[in-house]
């Protein structure tokens, strides 16, 4: 009985602490997606900041265990190869986040855009 | 960042734990000194213009002040940014907290050769002025159990003040008691108090500071939440000095009547109400001995409109919902409410020397100290 009671005090569950304060939320923006947004361009501003620590992390510990030359990242020249495939992973990148924007484009010219008075729900249920 | 001294009771962090960390530490150092200055540039520049244009006059309160500065744009995006950070600085102390809460419980446990002591009261009721709102969008205040025993609400504290004032605040969360002793050791050098209560003693950053300065003082802390004390108890043991924690609400205390030479709190009158100040300072008198001190450390709440209005932020941003009433009362007079004689009062002002990126609202940083001195016997 003993024995038990020590096992289960052992593999106490995780705890779980509140992420959201209690209280009232301001409103900063007359359009509330604007603060949802700032929001967002902080926690992402955050994360770059936490990778770029660590990727230089990485360099000075590859650097001291002597796999890396100081500066052998900054003088690094990529092949051809390299360097292509590099360049379709930028701009299959640059494409994602700039679908915002294109898709407003898209829509509003393309050949089966959608006239303003066009109702596809109303459409399907005539 | 300043330095901050390790102690057992300190969640350590991870790599990516610490990269957080300091990322608000220097997020919010930036907008101390590069954004906040700004909205006190923009309002001279173009605010207060348009004011006095449609008005023919200036604002006569912060309260004016608010409700134009609150529509214009620069101060919307540095709020925005100052609440987002906040909120940040609390997640990026959870983080770690949270990863070693049981470790950390197991440390802070009253040990049989402690120095100090540790008095709960699960019963006691939590004022509403915790309950109502997290106390600086801390998620879960300083009351809340996420854990049996739990301690993390005085984790998450230690290092989350830390960061808040971007290490102002001293390498143990010590500048406080420090502003405090240096006070009563320049006014009453002869004063060596054998009994002091700090009140509202969260962690116990203060209280430790003075059992430090008086070695021969019985030193006693309290505050209303459980997990905050069960932290300051573990953390006094862990720097090894001697202080008894008690788990009492200041409105209304079990001490005996003059039991105390000295009775002290650090900047928590604000996180109060209006009726529980009253109280709280009447009690403080009971508590007195006769020629007994009480000093009360408060911040700044700025001198002109645009200061008041700022450091009303707080308020309506970061759960000080108490705040914006201080910032309008005479602390004098709540303490003649109390019970104190008008002579038995004053209020000081005391300058500490900040760095730009440690100013969060203020043009002009003072602290002040309420100062009571309880008339002798005859």
């Amino acid at each position: 009985m003993a024995k038990r009671k020590k096992t289960t005090a052992a593999k106490s569950p995780p705890a779980r602490i509140a992420r959201v304060a209690k209280g009232r939320k301001p409103q900063y923006f007359s359009d509330p997606a604007t603060d949802k947004l700032l929001w967002m361009t902080v926690t992402l501003m955050e994360e770059l900041s936490v990778t770029r620590d660590r990727l230089d992390t990485v360099e000075r510990v590859l650097a001291k265990k002597r796999v890396l030359k100081r500066g052998e990242i900054d003088n690094y020249k990529p092949d051809t190869r390299s360097a292509a495939e590099r360049d379709q992973r930028r701009k299959a990148f640059i494409d994602r986040m700039m679908r915002a924007v294109h898709a407003e484009l898209e829509e509003a010219t393309s050949r089966g855009a959608n006239r303003p008075d066009d109702d596809p729900i109303a459409a399907v249920e005539a | 960042m300043a330095t901050f001294n390790p102690h057992a009771m300190l969640p350590e962090t991870q790599h990516d734990e610490q990269a957080r960390q300091d990322f608000v530490g220097a997020l919010r150092g930036h907008l101390s000194a590069r954004v906040m200055p700004g909205a006190y540039k923009i309002y001279q520049s173009r605010v207060l213009p348009a004011f006095v244009a449609a008005h023919g006059r200036e604002p006569l309160d912060e309260q004016e002040v608010r409700s134009v500065m609150t529509k214009d744009p620069y101060y919307q995006f540095w709020s925005a940014l100052q609440r987002r950070s906040q909120e940040l600085l609390w997640e990026s102390v959870i983080d770690p907290t949270e990863r070693q809460v049981h470790e950390l419980v197991n440390k802070a446990k009253p040990r049989r050769k402690a120095r100090g002591s540790l008095r709960l009261d699960p019963k006691l009721p939590i004022p509403r002025y915790h309950t109502a709102a997290d106390i600086h969008l801390q998620p879960g205040g300083y009351h809340t159990e996420f854990v049996a025993d739990d301690v993390a609400a005085g984790a998450i504290y230690d290092k989350g003040i830390n960061l808040y004032m971007g290490g102002a605040l001293g390498a143990e969360n010590d500048l406080m008691g420090n502003t405090l002793v240096a006070y009563l050791r320049e006014r009453h050098p002869e004063r060596k108090p054998l009994r002091i209560l700090d009140i509202g003693c969260a962690i116990g950053n203060s209280s430790v500071v003075w059992a430090r300065a008086f070695p021969r003082a019985e030193v006693h802390g309290i505050d209303v939440a459980a997990p905050v004390l069960r932290y300051a108890h573990g953390r006094a043991e862990a720097l090894g000095v001697p202080v008894h924690f008690s788990q009492q609400n200041a409105e209304g205390t079990d001490f005996p009547d003059g039991h105390f030479d000295l009775v002290v709190s650090h900047i928590v009158l604000h996180e109060t109400s209006k009726s529980a100040l009253v109280r709280i300072l009447a009690e403080c008198r009971r508590l007195l001995r006769p020629d007994g001190l009480m000093l009360h450390l408060e911040i700044p709440r700025g001198r002109t409109v645009i200061e008041k209005f700022m450091h009303n932020w707080e308020s309506y941003n970061n759960n000080e919902t108490f705040s914006r009433y201080m910032t309008r009362i005479d602390l004098c007079a709540e303490g003649r409410r109390a019970g104190f004689a008008a002579r038995e009062l004053t209020l000081e002002e005391f300058r500490p020397q900040l760095a730009a990126t440690q100013m969060n609202y203020a043009e002009h940083f003072f602290w002040k100290i309420l100062v009571a001195r309880k008339r002798a016997a005859r």
